[in-house]
């Protein structure tokens, strides 16, 4: 059984049909990548996932229980911790203050994974008490998916980690992904860095227009010429 | 060539910007002017104002504008000298007492005010020469004159930071401060008439003010001002200390000075109180305490809690409080005592227990609680010293912070005893202008900031639970149309659980609809329906009563066991009981905010997305905050109801809620001290100033205010930690360590 089954959903923004009917699925201790042009509707997918928004048909499984249709605050404590597009932090607490928001559905946070977070993100213990907000680009996003983390997830939804970094912030957040995988935690993320997901990923979707038009394994994906026309930027030379 | 026309320009620049300033006076004249006009001629109000020699005075205001715009930068290096800003400071003061305030409450002199009162007394035989001197008999402008020559020696001797000057200022502006309070003293003996007035005591406080301004001067090495944080040195150097000083300053006055007892014309002290009562049978404890207990008791708590507060001395600090505390009570014990007997005794015009008291015995109690309150700070100084030392010290390292502690903890002790002490002493008119407006509007505001400044939701329909909590008294207190059965008719006081809970169910069904919505739409929602529930109230005759609203609803009454307590006609009882549900409320409101749901709610407003990612339950959270704001203001709903008696649905028209509003932003949204300042402050501000300000001028004093706060202070008088930091464009750190941020390899 696997810990995510998402089958045939379908999601509308009103009259706009943002998702036409998709499936895939997600293993226990995997890394899935979805990848996809704007537009596509990785954001939706996610936010579906996650419980944010409701998808009109179609049945989402965890650990084989249905869980469409419940809110947000339900399935956090599922297990399914969610980093919004876009480094939604709270810019006028501090970092210490974030990341206790994080573990929101404790009663309290737990100060071995306060700990084990500033180890895994040192800047972070550097600027405790700084206001979020005055954080860079980079710190930002370290601090969400630090939050993220502090809610002890089984599924962690990344959404565009690297949007917007430099070069060398992004192979740390995805090293940094990579070491919070190897914790046992399951990752689905959305990447327009299709290379570097891939790479990370252990299989990958590729989402089209709301349709699920392309998945393997990343190895697969990133030979496919495609994939590599499309996000790699390559010329079909055949 | 270019030269030239780089001079030609400035000079043109420098004539543009006279022009402005002497077109910006004229503006403010018309606008201070008259307002009215007649159908007939509509030149009326404009010829009035720039009449000849007002629109002088306005043009001259333009002209000085004009040169501290164009000089002002030259004379910067001097505005920062040791002892200018307070010098700035007692000379406003002065100002104020001579124009605004009133130097007696007297009919016979009209206004009250200086002039009036200087007019009348100069030429008055009858009172003694230094007083008469004060109010001009030998030149007509004798206060204005010394006024004008102490600045200027105090303002010289600053500048030219020569120690003489400065100190010769000193002991004018001391000396002129008891001339002053002695003129006024005069005259009030002179009148016969008990005076609220402060004039007096004002321009003593202000000449003092420039006194000291001046000895700083004089005694300072430095040529700069350190300004930065001062009083929070000068109140953290030991903890308490300032509230000693200020105890004791008001127990002299209280235990020496002031009367205790004043039925008929006698005005009698502590000292002629026991005397007066020396041939009574006034029980012994009551008596002993006249004689000579109440002076002991008051300087033994001086004592220690004047050495506690320098030793910070942990024991000592424990016996301030409970003699402070113990104390307080015993004077109270007393003068009901004495009161109660005073009416028996049928002494001339005496009423009985707490009737003809004056100020004396509750600047006792005032004094003696603010020793306890002294104690109270040592104690705090030193337990968040110890939680320092244990948590590795980076909270007393910081020093600042707990000194930043001290203030606040040390302004809310004042102002919860200035509550207790000052309302018997104030006159009727004060007493129900704090129960009508201050009070229920401070209730309010605390239930509205809940909504406004904690969830971040536009709520402009406030009133309306308001309404809905001042119409479930009127209901079960049998005062409408419809009636309950009889056996749920109820005291107003036992009406506050249903209010609660037919606001909260309004609240939630107000909130469920419309809470998707978002900022101005939320807002114009909200008005709506505060709209609504007026209309309903004006229109369901059968239910409501209609405009005629609801009448003789009973004051409220408590019955319990033993205890019956009943109020009436006075507003003080109202005050007390008002008093308790803001400190309960305040209390509950107090654990809130920083609760899970406190940390929800300002997680929501700072980003919905990023608070429903973290698992709050957004729709819920939001729900209540508008259901706790609503139980709040149903609340003062079922106060006001049953503390007026009668009320119509005009008493909750649009305007209300959108003043309670402005009295949260103007106080500080988020922060619950502000969004109470705020309102006390402008509902005091309007009744304050009917007395000094011509009528149709007050709104504009008012709106002037306001300006300038929200420019010098636009997260409100007591703002939030967040929203200071929002505004200031975060760049200020949250802490004193984030300063030393390692500098990092930089992002
Ligand atoms: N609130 C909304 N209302 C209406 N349409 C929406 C809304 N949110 C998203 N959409 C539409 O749904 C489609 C999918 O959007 P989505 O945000 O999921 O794309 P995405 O794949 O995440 O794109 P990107 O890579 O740019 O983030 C888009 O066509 C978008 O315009
Ligand atoms: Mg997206």
């Amino acid at each position: 059984m696997s810990l995510l089954e998402v089958d045939d959903i379908e999601v509308r923004y009103g009259a706009i049909r943002a998702l036409k009917g998709i499936s895939f699925h997600v293993e226990e201790g995997e890394v899935v990548a979805l990848l996809g042009a704007n537009g596509a509707g990785k954001t939706t997918t996610q936010k579906t996932v996650s419980g944010m928004m409701r998808p009109s048909l179609g049945e989402i499984r965890f650990d084989g229980e249905r869980i469409d249709g419940l809110p947000a605050h339900d399935l956090i404590n599922l297990g399914i911790c969610h980093v919004p597009e876009g480094r939604r932090v709270f810019p006028l607490m501090s970092v210490a203050e974030n990341l206790e928001m994080g573990a929101f559905r404790f009663k309290r946070p737990d100060p071995q994974l306060l700990a084990r977070c500033f180890e895994m993100f040192p800047r972070l213990k550097e600027r405790e008490h700084q206001y979020a907000g005055t954080l860079s680009g980079g710190e930002q996003q370290m601090l969400a998916i630090a939050r993220a983390l502090m809610g002890k997830p089984r599924l962690l939804l990344l959404d565009e980690p690297s949007m917007g970094l430099a070069p060398l912030i992004v192979r740390q957040i995805f090293d940094i992904v990579r070491e919070i995988n190897s914790t046992g935690v399951t990752v689905l993320i959305v990447e327009q860095n299709a290379a570097q997901a891939l790479g990370l990923a252990n299989r990958g979707y590729v989402l089209e227009t709301g349709e699920m038009v392309l998945s393997g394994t990343g190895k697969e994906l990133l030979a496919d010429d495609r994939i590599r026309a499309a996000y790699l930027g390559e010329e079909i030379t055949t | 060539m270019k030269r030239r026309s780089v001079e030609a320009e400035a000079r043109i620049e420098n004539l543009k910007r006279f022009g402005a300033c002497l077109a910006g006076g004229f503006v403010l004249a018309l606008m201070v002017g008259t307002q009215e006009g007649t159908q007939q001629d509509f030149g009326y109000a404009f010829r009035q104002s720039v009449a000849m020699p007002r629109i002088l005075i306005f043009l001259g205001i333009g002209v000085l504008l004009y040169l501290a715009i164009t000089f002002g930068p030259r004379a910067k290096p001097y505005l920062t000298r040791p002892g200018l800003r307070p010098l700035g400071a007692g000379v406003l003061t002065v100002i104020i007492s001579l124009t605004l305030l009133k130097w007696t409450d007297s009919p016979q002199i009209n206004t009250g005010k200086f002039r009036p009162l200087a007019d009348a007394a100069a030429p008055t035989q009858a009172l003694d020469s230094l007083a008469r001197l004060w109010f001009g008999s030998a030149f007509s402008q004798t206060a204005w004159l010394l006024l004008i020559i102490v600045t200027v020696l105090a303002a010289a001797g600053m500048i030219r930071r020569s120690a003489p000057l400065s100190y010769a200022a000193a002991i004018l502006a001391g000396v002129l401060g008891i001339w002053a309070e002695y003129a006024s003293a005069a005259v009030s003996k002179f009148l016969h008439y008990p005076s609220h007035a402060t004039g007096g005591a004002v321009a003593m406080l202000g000449f003092f003010t420039i006194a000291v301004a001046s000895l700083v001067s004089a005694r300072s090495q430095a040529a700069e001002a350190d300004t930065d944080g001062f009083i929070d040195r000068v109140l953290g150097w030991r903890p308490g200390l300032a509230l000693v000083v200020l105890g004791f300053a008001v127990g002299l006055v209280g235990v020496f000075n002031a009367a205790w007892f004043s039925p008929g014309d006698r005005n009698a002290t502590l000292s002629t109180t026991a005397s007066m009562f020396g041939a009574t049978n006034l029980n012994g404890f009551a008596q002993t305490y006249l004689d000579w207990l109440g002076f002991v008791l008051f300087f033994v708590t001086l004592v220690v809690a004047g050495v506690a507060s320098y030793l910070r001395h942990r024991l000592l600090a424990y016996a301030a409080i409970v003699l402070g505390l113990v104390s307080t009570l015993l004077t109270l014990v007393v003068v009901h005592d004495f009161s109660a007997l005073g009416g028996k005794q049928g002494f001339d015009g005496a009423q009985g227990a707490w009737d003809n008291l004056g100020t004396g015995a509750w600047m006792t109690c005032a004094a003696l609680s603010l020793f306890a309150g002294a104690g109270y700070l040592v104690l705090k100084d030193l337990r968040i010293e110890a939680k320092g030392v244990r948590a590795g010290s980076d909270i007393v390292g910081s020093g600042t912070a707990g000194a930043r502690g001290q203030v606040a903890a040390a302004t809310m002790l004042v102002v919860i005893i200035a509550a207790l002490f000052y309302p018997p002493t104030a006159t009727e008119f004060w007493q129900t202008v704090l129960v009508s407006e201050i009070g229920i509007y401070v209730l309010l505001a605390i239930g509205l900031n809940v909504v406004v400044g904690w969830a971040g939701l536009l709520d402009l329909g406030f009133i309306a639970f308001y309404a809905i909590g001042s119409y479930t008294t009127a209901y079960f207190t049998g005062r409408l149309p419809v009636q309950p059965p009889d056996w749920l008719l109820l005291s107003p006081l036992a009406c506050i659980p249903f209010a609660i809970a037919a606001c909260l169910i309004a609240g939630v069904a107000l909130g469920f609809p419309t809470l998707r919505l978002r900022g101005d739409y939320l807002a114009i929602v909200t008005l709506g329906f505060g709209e609504i529930i007026r209309v309903i109230a004006n229109n369901a005759n059968g239910f409501t009563n209609g405009p005629r609203g609801a009448f003789n609803i009973p004051a409220p009454q408590i019955h319990l066991g033993p205890i019956h307590l009943t109020w009436g006609d006075s507003a003080l009882g109202f005050w007390y009981l008002l008093l308790v549900l803001i400190a309960i409320i305040v209390l509950l409101f107090n654990r809130l905010e920083n609760s899970r749901l406190g940390r929800a709610w300002a997680a929501i407003r700072e980003d919905e997305v990023a608070a429903q990612a973290t698992g709050i339950n957004t729709r819920n959270v939001k729900l209540l905050a508008f259901a706790i704001g609503a139980s709040t203001s149903g609340v003062a709903g079922v106060f006001f109801a049953s503390q007026v008696g009668s009320f119509t649905p005009e008493n909750f028209v649009l305007n209300n809620s959108i003043l309670v509003v402005a009295y949260v932003v103007f106080g500080g949204m988020g922060s619950l001290p502000g969004a109470m300042a705020g309102a006390a402050v402008l509902t005091w501000l309007p009744e304050f100033l009917k007395d000094q300000v011509p009528a149709e001028d007050r709104q504009m004093w008012i709106g002037a205010l306001i300006l300038v706060m929200m420019i010098f202070r636009p997260a409100g008088l007591i703002p939030a930690r967040r929203r200071k930091a929002e505004l200031s464009g975060l760049d200020r750190p949250s802490s004193a360590e984030a300063t030393a941020v390692p500098a990092g390899e930089g992002m």
